[in-house]
C-alpha cells in the first residue's frame, strides 16, 4: 500500500513539473500584458504533433526536437501576437479573449482537417527505472529534466539579461518602460512568444508518455489555469508550485477513488482557492 | 541655442482639448520651470511633448530634429528623459534594477558605470538600498530612485514632473538642493513645479501656464517680482 501510494504521488510530482511549464507560459502572459491567452491549449497541441512529426518523418529523438519545437512555439507566439493581440492590447479584457478564442478555433480546424483527431503517440519506450520500491517510467523523469531546465532558463533569463530585466520592467509598469527607451510593443510580442514557447515544450515532453490529438490541449489549457490562480496568477514560481500541487494530487486520487473523481477534486480546489485566497498561495497585493 | 522647441502644440483627452496651442523653449545648460495650478494642462503638456499622447496640432522639435511622430520610447533614446509624475518606478524590482532600466538605451551603456558612480555621490542613501525592492522605499527614497534613473539614461534634457509633490519641507529641500549640482554640470533641465518659490528660486527661465495657455513668460528672477505671479502662486 505505501509502495504503491509512493509511487502515484512520485509519478504525478514528476508530471506537475511539465504541468507546471505550461501554466508558467500562460501566468507569463497574463502578468507581462494582463490577456489570457484561449489559445494556449492549441499551442500545447501543436507541440504535440511538431514534436511527433520531427519524430516520424525525420526520426528526430524526440528530446532533441524539443529545442526546434521551442522556436517554433517562439514563433508561433510572435504570429498570434501580431495578427490577434496588439491592436486589442489596450482594450477591454473581452476583445483579447474573443481575439484569443479565435485563433484557438482556427488551429483547432486547420489540425482537424490535416491531423485528423485520431489519436497519435511517439512510440519511443525507454523502460523503466527502479529506485528502491519504486518503479518510475524514463520518460517521465527526462520530461521532468527538460521542464526543470526550461523552468531555470526561464528565470536566469529575467533575472540576469538585459532583455529579461526588460520584460519584468514592462509587466511592472509599461509607461515608464516606455520613457526609459525600451520598445514596449517589442518587449510584448517577445513575451507572448516566451509563453507559447512554453505551451508548446509542455506539448512536446506531455507527447512523450501519452497519446494525443489535436484537441489534447484543451484539458492542459483547463489544468493551466487551475494552476495559476492555485499558485498566484501572474507569478511563474507560483506556476511551478501549483503545477506539484495538482500533479501530486492527480497521482494521488486514483488510489482513493475512481479516476473519474480527479477532475471535481481539483476544479473544487479551484474554487476553493478562489473563495479563500483569490491571489493564490504564492500571490502577492 | 534651444534644445526643445515645443510649437504650437494642442492635444487633449477623448475629445476633451486640454493644450490651446503652447510655446515653449528650453534653453541649452538653463533650468527652465513650468508652474501653473492644477488642472492647468502640465502633465499633458509633458506627456505629449513625450509621445505618450498624440499631439492635435504643433510640433515638437529636440536638438534641431522634427520629433513630434517618434514614439515614447525613440524619445528617450536620443536623450529626451522624462522623470513621471508620482515616480512610476519599477517597484517590484530592486533599486540597482530600476537603475539599469534607466540606462536601457543604447546611449546610455557605454557610461553606465560612471554614471552609477554620480548618481550615488549625489544620492548616498540609494547605495545602501541598491539591493532593496524599490516599491518598499520611502516616499523620498522612492523620488530619488526617479531621479537616479533619469539620469542614468545619460539625458540631454532632463524632464521632472512635480519633484516635491508629497515630500516633507527638508527633502524637498535636498532634492532641490541635488538640482543646482546637476545645473553646474550644464545639464538641461524642465521643472515642473507647484513648489513655485523654490522652482523659481533655482530656475533661470519660467513659464506660468493657465487654461492650456502659457500666460507669462520671462527670466525666473523677474517673475519673482511680479505681483501676479506672488498673489496667485505664492500667496503673498
Amino acid at each position: 500500500m505505501f509502495s504503491q501510494l509512493a509511487s502515484s504521488l512520485t509519478d504525478g510530482l514528476l508530471l506537475g513539473f511539465v504541468y507546471g511549464v505550461a501554466a508558467m507560459g500562460l501566468t507569463l502572459i497574463w502578468g507581462v500584458m494582463s490577456v489570457i491567452n484561449l489559445a494556449h491549449g492549441p499551442v500545447i497541441a501543436l507541440g504535440m504533433f511538431a514534436t511527433y512529426l520531427m519524430f516520424t518523418l525525420l526520426g528526430v529523438n524526440p528530446y532533441l526536437a524539443l529545442v526546434p519545437v521551442a522556436f517554433f512555439g517562439l514563433l508561433m507566439g510572435f504570429v498570434i501576437y501580431g495578427v490577434a493581440v496588439h491592436r486589442v492590447i489596450n482594450a477591454p479584457h473581452l476583445s483579447s479573449l474573443l481575439a484569443t478564442f479565435a485563433v484557438n478555433m482556427i488551429i483547432i480546424g486547420l489540425g482537424t482537417a490535416i491531423f485528423s483527431t485520431s489519436p497519435q503517440n511517439i512510440d519511443f519506450p525507454l523502460g523503466s527505472l527502479e529506485i528502491g520500491f519504486l518503479t518510475i517510467p524514463v520518460t517521465r523523469l527526462l520530461a521532468t529534466a527538460g521542464a526543470v531546465l526550461f523552468t531555470a532558463a526561464l528565470y536566469l533569463f529575467l533575472y540576469f539579461t538585459r532583455t529579461g530585466k526588460a520584460v519584468r520592467a514592462v509587466a511592472n509598469n509599461r509607461r515608464a518602460a516606455e520613457l526609459m527607451g525600451i520598445p514596449s510593443s517589442l518587449v510584448l510580442a517577445l513575451s507572448f512568444g516566451l509563453g507559447t514557447m512554453l505551451a508548446a515544450v509542455a506539448g512536446g515532453l506531455i507527447a512523450t508518455f501519452f497519446p494525443f490529438t489535436i484537441l489534447s490541449g484543451g484539458p492542459y489549457e483547463l489544468k493551466s489555469f487551475v494552476i495559476c490562480v492555485l499558485g498566484g496568477l501572474g507569478n511563474p514560481l507560483g506556476a511551478l508550485l501549483g503545477g506539484l500541487i495538482l500533479g501530486g494530487l492527480e497521482g494521488l486520487i486514483p488510489t482513493f477513488m475512481p479516476v473519474s473523481w480527479v477532475p471535481v477534486v481539483e476544479f473544487g480546489l479551484f474554487v476553493l482557492v478562489l473563495l479563500v485566497k483569490p491571489s493564490g498561495l504564492l500571490g502577492a497585493k | 541655442m534651444n534644445l526643445l522647441e515645443i510649437n504650437d502644440l494642442a492635444s487633449g483627452y477623448e475629445g476633451v482639448q486640454i493644450l490651446w496651442g503652447v510655446n515653449l523653449r528650453l534653453e541649452k545648460g538653463k533650468l527652465t520651470t513650468l508652474v501653473g495650478s492644477n488642472g492647468v494642462g502640465k502633465t499633458t503638456l509633458l506627456s505629449t511633448a513625450m509621445g505618450l499622447l498624440r499631439p492635435w496640432q504643433g510640433n515638437v522639435t529636440f536638438a534641431g530634429q522634427d520629433v513630434t511622430h517618434l514614439s515614447a520610447h525613440a524619445r528617450a533614446q536620443a536623450g529626451m528623459v522624462l522623470v513621471p509624475e508620482g515616480r512610476q518606478l519599477f517597484t517590484e524590482m530592486t533599486v540597482y534594477e530600476n537603475l539599469e532600466m534607466g540606462a536601457f538605451s543604447r546611449r546610455s551603456q557605454a557610461t553606465f558605470k560612471q554614471n552609477l558612480e554620480k548618481v550615488f555621490d549625489l544620492f548616498p542613501r540609494l547605495k545602501e538600498r541598491f539591493r532593496q525592492k524599490a516599491g518598499t522605499l520611502s516616499g523620498g527614497e522612492q523620488q530619488m530612485v526617479a531621479v537616479a534613473r533619469g539620469l542614468m539614461a545619460e539625458p540631454e534634457v532632463l524632464i521632472l514632473d512635480e519633484l516635491s509633490l508629497g515630500l516633507s519641507p527638508l527633502l524637498a529641500l535636498t532634492l532641490f538642493e541635488s538640482l543646482t549640482r546637476l545645473k553646474k554640470t550644464g545639464l538641461t533641465m524642465l521643472l515642473v513645479e507647484q513648489n513655485v518659490s523654490m522652482a523659481l528660486a533655482v530656475s533661470d527661465y519660467a513659464y506660468v501656464l493657465a487654461e492650456g495657455r502659457v500666460h507669462l513668460e520671462g527670466p525666473a528672477r523677474d517673475l519673482l517680482k511680479n505681483d501676479e505671479v506672488r498673489r496667485t502662486y505664492l500667496g503673498i
